[in-house]
């Protein structure tokens, strides 16, 4: 199995890396914290560049993208902390919808075309994403905690049980969608809770697994994103900062710590992509796949918080500061890491499944 | 892809009929079948799978480094047995075929490769452990010879071995790396006494002190250039670096097969417990074997692959962590284990021979994120 980066894929990633840094500097997160407009301008360049079009799964035809693409681009987005709904849209919410057959493809096309849709997976008390709605009559009713991307999303995909099994099912934000927004960790990337007492424009069946499979690889790479960019931000620091007349990087309690967050971010990366590739691959089981995307997830978000954590702590009281980026890639981090199933939730449930215990 | 796995497949088909019908249901016994362990030696060595990169000659096919990979790790799957002296064939052969003269490699390599002739590696001392370049062990150049006199210790399997890459100090006025050279010593020369010492687990692979008082080299037992003796000990070690993970992965895979076997506690709570730390092994056991193969991709593909470097260090730890789960999976039942005693021994060794951890962590730090020396 091929688990590395072709030269497409390399160059993907260096332009969407390009557009990044001088569209969307860490600064621009700080901003979006208080300005709930201000994500639109970097949005609509990301549309423009067609960036959107990634939601649109491989097997739709030729020149179409694969999950390795997806995780290139949602990597790149993690570093640049950038306040914009992409991961939610492309990754969480059209994730769910690739696993849903063609009759949701005019919604895959939409959210391709850029109309910002969030993912409701998380059922009250649940530390674990699964199925927080029922479909009875034509009708989707339910509550979900903690959707990302909410309060900036047209379109809701979420899971419901129905009498025929398990279903995804797409709903406009508007009538019978009950929309409770609070203030969060990351003010950059708001969440909300959403009640729904709707009919949904589209449902088709799904098995939950596969369906939850691409979100959560989606999320691993922002995490991994989020991760190499807080580490680079220490190194810079821990080269540069001098105290007892030289520089804090050249002290092992420092230089050990930054070598186990590069650790943490390689192995979380090499779960990604060889997560990316599995699901790509038509051979992969659903459960194989969940397993896969689950670990990669639970890598991911501890390498991120890993790595923001430590940078704080590198960067002493600076790191606590408003002014410095640090705060940022923790508050995204946090946020991330908690969305989708906890690491130690995540790692509890493949464990589980693999040791075959009883619950 | 239809050539990697005939390879492979040629390769199972070689091992099934090698290995004892019984060799899987009784691996805890074979593993120290030491009769086994040499007759798997010298019939990989025959057939070409002993170093599958290299030429028939010696020991391989020329596969390359993608279908040696397939190969090696379907070794591992299998629980292939381990080559009872793993210094001769995987770290001075390598240093032998790059660094050897003709002489040497056509007296040295085949006894070697056969396992007829064991190797012992001659580089800790007393005062040099991680800091190797500090070795104090001196030879002087006599004529035809090289007059040694030192003191090396934790040398695996010396007291079996015939032969040692003893490293020693040629300049002492140069530099500390810039003044060693490799010598390629007879330990059944005059002058050598080899005390071997008592090892705190069971273990074939004891170490030994080796004492040198005024022992003569000939200068033609010289590998490598004069005073480069860090050069060839650098690359001996770094040989296939891309495949020690391996090593380190298949006996992961068995300690997670020893976890899930062990009687689930009957409490949730100490169960849970045993779950999420064993979906956090699991973790580290793919991401050992994705990095192992994305750092093969980028060598491959003639780009840089830094990942390669977390190989040993996050490989080493995983063993310990997933040992020490067996052990807490088990509960008291673990202290009447010796198996389990032994490999939780023997896994505290990971994190110490190849370079230590710490050091592991300095050459991330240094050569990869850049941060200066200590």
């Amino acid at each position: 199995m091929d688990v590395g980066l072709n030269s497409g894929q390399l160059a993907l990633r260096d332009s969407v890396r390009d557009v990044l840094r001088t569209e969307c500097p860490p600064g621009v997160a700080r901003q979006a914290m208080t300005d709930p407009e201000c994500w639109r301008t970097v949005w609509k360049t990301v549309v423009d560049l067609g960036w959107t079009e990634l939601a649109v799964p491989a097997d739709g035809g030729e020149g179409s993208f694969g999950r390795v693409d997806l995780a290139v681009v949602l990597e790149e987005c993690g570093a640049a902390i950038a306040p914009i709904p992409l991961l939610s849209s492309i990754g969480l919410a059209a994730g769910v919808l690739r696993a849903a057959g063609s009759a949701v493809d005019e919604v895959l096309a939409a959210i391709g075309g850029g109309v910002v849709a969030a993912l409701a997976v998380h059922p009250p008390g649940s530390r674990l994403p699964g199925v927080p709605m029922t479909m009875q009559s034509g009708r989707l009713h339910g509550r979900a905690i903690a959707v990302a991307g909410l309060p900036r999303a047209d379109l809701i995909v979420t899971l419901a049980s129905s009498a025929d099994g398990p279903v995804a099912a797409v709903v406009r934000v508007g009538d019978g969608v009950a929309v409770q927004s609070a203030e969060c960790t990351n003010p950059a990337q708001p969440i909300a809770d959403v009640e729904i007492d709707a009919e949904p424009v589209v449902t088709a069946p799904v098995d939950v697994e596969s369906a939850l499979a691409t979100p959560l690889l989606a999320a691993a790479a922002d995490l991994v994103g989020v991760a190499d960019a807080a580490l680079a931000r220490s190194i810079e620091h821990a080269k540069s900062r001098q105290q007892f007349g030289k520089p804090i990087g050249g002290f092992q309690g420092i230089k050990h710590a930054l070598a186990d967050n590069y650790v943490a971010v390689e192995r979380a990366r090499s779960l990604t992509y060889a997560a990316a590739a599995r699901l790509d691959d038509p051979a992969t089981s659903p459960a194989a796949g969940w397993t896969a995307a689950a670990l990669a997830k639970a890598a991911a978000a501890e390498a991120a918080v890993g790595c923001a954590r430590t940078g704080v702590q590198v960067h002493g009281a600076l790191g606590q500061t408003w002014e410095h980026d640090m705060h940022l890639y923790l508050r995204h981090a946090w946020q991330g890491a908690a969305t989708l199933g906890d690491s130690r939730a995540l790692y509890h449930a493949v464990g589980r499944r693999v040791a075959g215990g009883a619950a | 892809m239809t050539g990697a796995n005939g390879v492979v497949a040629e390769f199972a088909a070689w091992l099934t009929e090698f290995l004892p019908d019984d060799y899987q249901d009784r691996y805890r016994e074979y593993r120290w079948d030491l009769d086994l362990r040499r007759g798997y030696q010298r019939a990989a060595f025959e057939a070409g799978w002993l170093q599958p990169t290299w030429p028939r000659e010696h020991g391989g096919r020329s596969l390359g480094l993608a279908d040696a990979m397939e190969v090696r790790l379907e070794a591992a799957m299998r629980s292939a047995p381990k080559l009872p002296n793993i210094a001769g064939p995987g770290v001075a052969a390598p240093g032998i075929r790059q660094f050897g003269t003709a002489e040497q490699i056509d007296r040295l390599l085949i006894p070697l490769l056969r396992g007829d002739e064991w190797w012992a590696l001659g580089m800790s001392e007393p005062e040099a452990g991680s800091d190797f370049a500090s070795l104090r062990t001196r030879a002087v150049r006599d004529g035809d010879m090289f007059r040694v006199k030192g003191r090396k210790i934790w040398t695996t399997q010396a007291h079996l071995s015939r032969w040692c890459t003893l490293y020693a100090r040629t300049d002492p006025d140069a530099p500390k790396h810039r003044g060693i050279s490799c010598l390629i010593l007879d330990l059944e020369s005059p002058g050598v006494t080899i005390e071997p010492i008592r090892m705190a687990s069971i273990s074939d692979e004891t170490f030994c002190e080796v004492i040198l008082d005024d022992v003569e080299v000939p200068v033609a037992n010289l590998l490598g250039p004069l005073n480069g003796g860090w050069q060839v000990a650098m690359s001996s070690l770094n040989h296939e670096r891309q495949m020690i993970w391996i090593m380190n992965w298949v006996e992961i895979q068995r300690g997670l097969d020893s976890v899930q076997a062990a009687e689930t506690a009957d409490d949730d709570y100490a169960s849970g417990e045993v779950f999420t730390e064993l979906g956090s092994l699991l973790a580290d056991a793919e991401a050992l074997r994705a990095t192992g193969y994305r750092s093969l991709h980028n060598e491959l593909a003639g780009r840089p692959n830094p990942e390669a470097d977390i190989l040993k260090l996050l490989g080493s730890l995983t063993l310990q962590r997933v040992w020490e789960l067996a052990a807490a999976a088990a509960g008291p039942r673990s202290i009447d284990d010796t198996d389990l005693l032994f490999e939780r021994q023997d896994a505290l060794a990971a994190t110490i021979y190849g370079g230590t951890s710490e050091i592991q962590r300095n050459i991330i730090a240094e050569r990869l994120l850049g941060l200066p020396k200590g």
